[in-house]
C-alpha cells in the first residue's frame, strides 16, 4: 500500500495522479464509498471521512481491532492500493466528545496503515516528501 | 541528553517518546505525569498510557505544576508527557503559575534538564487548524507555542512523529 498524507487541500489526490499511472484505476471518495467499494478500489482519497462515518457507529468507535482488520482486507485485496487521508490531529482538542474521539482514533488507525504501509508520502503545498520507504 | 518530541493527536509519539527513554536509561527510569484526573475520560487516557507502559519499569511521578519542585539525579533518565497538559495546569489549575507560566515552565524544564541525565519532553502540535478561538485560548496556544521553541532551543534532539514515523528537525551532532 501506497499512504498519502498531510492537512486539507495540499494536493494530495493531483500528487497521486502525477506520480502513478491511475488510468483506467477505480478511484473513490471516502465520504461515500460503500465498504466494498473502499476494498475494490485502487485509490481511496478522503479516507479520514470514512473513517469518520465508521467511527461514529458505536459498535466500532474504539474498536481498533475491527479497523486493522479492515486495513489487512484492503491490503491483501489491492497491494498495490493508494489511500489518501487528510492528518487532522494539528489542532486543539475539541471540545465535543465525539469530536474528540474521532480525531484521536483516527490517528491510531494512520498510525496502523502507515505501519502496513509499504511507503508513505507526506505533501505540503503539492510538494510531497518520501517520510517511509 | 534532552530531547523534545511533538506530534498530533494520535500520531504515536507517546509510545516513541517512551522507546527513547528506555534506549536511553542507565539507571532509574522516571515518568513524570502532568494529567490531572478530573474525569472518567481523562482517567481512561491515564490507564492506556499506564497500559503502554507496563512493561517498561518506570517509576511513575505525578506532578501538575512547579516542575522545579522535582530533583533527580545524573543517573536518572526523566520521561515527561506531556507539556500541553503542564501548560494547561499552569495557566488555568489552581496551584499554577497562572500569568508566570511560561517563566515557571522553562525555569522548570531547565532545572529538569540540569538535574537528571536525560530528559525526554513529549509535547504537542495545536497549532494548525486556523480556528479563531478566542483571546483565552490564544493565549493557550501563544504559551504552548513559545515553551515548545524555548525547548527545541535547549534540546539536542527534537523528533516530530507523524503517524508512527519519527521525522527528526534537529539533531545537536548534525547542527555543530
Amino acid at each position: 500500500m501506497e499512504f498519502i498524507i498531510g492537512g486539507m487541500c495540499q494536493g494530495k489526490l493531483a500528487y497521486a495522479k502525477e506520480h502513478y499511472n491511475l488510468a483506467g484505476k477505480k478511484i473513490v471518495d471516502g465520504e461515500t464509498c460503500t465498504l466494498e467499494e473502499l476494498e475494490e478500489a485502487d485509490v481511496v482519497y478522503r479516507f479520514h471521512l470514512f473513517l469518520a462515518r465508521e467511527l461514529s457507529d458505536p459498535s466500532k468507535a474504539g474498536n481498533q481491532t475491527y479497523f486493522e482488520a479492515l486495513i489487512n482486507r484492503m491490503e491483501e485485496g489491492k497491494p498495490e492500493k493508494i489511500i489518501i487521508s487528510d492528518e487532522i490531529g494539528y489542532g486543539i482538542v475539541p471540545v465535543d466528545k465525539t469530536d474528540r474521539m474521532v480525531r484521536e482514533q483516527t490517528g491510531r488507525i494512520c498510525c496502523y496503515l502507515a505501519k502496513r504501509a509499504k511507503r508513505v508520502i507526506r505533501v505540503v503545498c503539492g510538494i510531497g516528501t518520501v517520510i517511509k520507504g | 541528553m534532552v530531547a523534545v518530541v511533538t506530534g498530533g493527536s494520535g500520531s504515536g509519539k507517546s509510545e516513541y517518546a517512551e522507546n527513547l527513554a528506555c534506549s536511553l536509561a542507565k539507571g532509574p527510569l522516571f515518568y513524570i505525569a502532568t494529567m490531572m484526573p478530573f474525569d472518567g475520560e481523562c482517567e481512561k487516557k491515564i490507564k492506556r498510557h499506564r497500559d503502554l507502559r507496563k512493561e517498561k519499569n518506570f517509576i511513575t511521578k505525578e506532578c501538575y505544576v512547579n516542575m522545579k519542585s522535582l530533583s533527580f539525579t545524573k543517573e536518572d533518565t526523566v520521561l515527561l508527557e506531556c507539556m500541553s497538559n503542564l501548560a494547561a495546569n499552569e495557566m488555568y489549575a489552581d496551584d499554577g503559575a497562572k500569568e508566570k507560566a511560561y517563566e515557571a515552565i522553562t525555569e522548570g524544564i531547565k532545572a529538569l534538564s540540569e538535574s537528571c541525565g536525560n530528559l525526554i519532553v513529549v509535547t504537542n502540535e495545536v497549532f494548525s487548524d486556523g480556528c479563531d478561538y478566542g483571546e483565552e485560548m490564544d493565549a493557550y496556544i501563544r504559551l504552548l507555542g513559545t515553551v515548545n521553541q524555548y525547548m527545541a532551543g535547549i534540546a539536542d534532539e527534537v523528533t516530530e512523529v507523524v503517524y508512527g514515523i519519527p521525522i527528526r528537525h534537529k539533531k545537536k551532532e548534525e547542527a555543530e
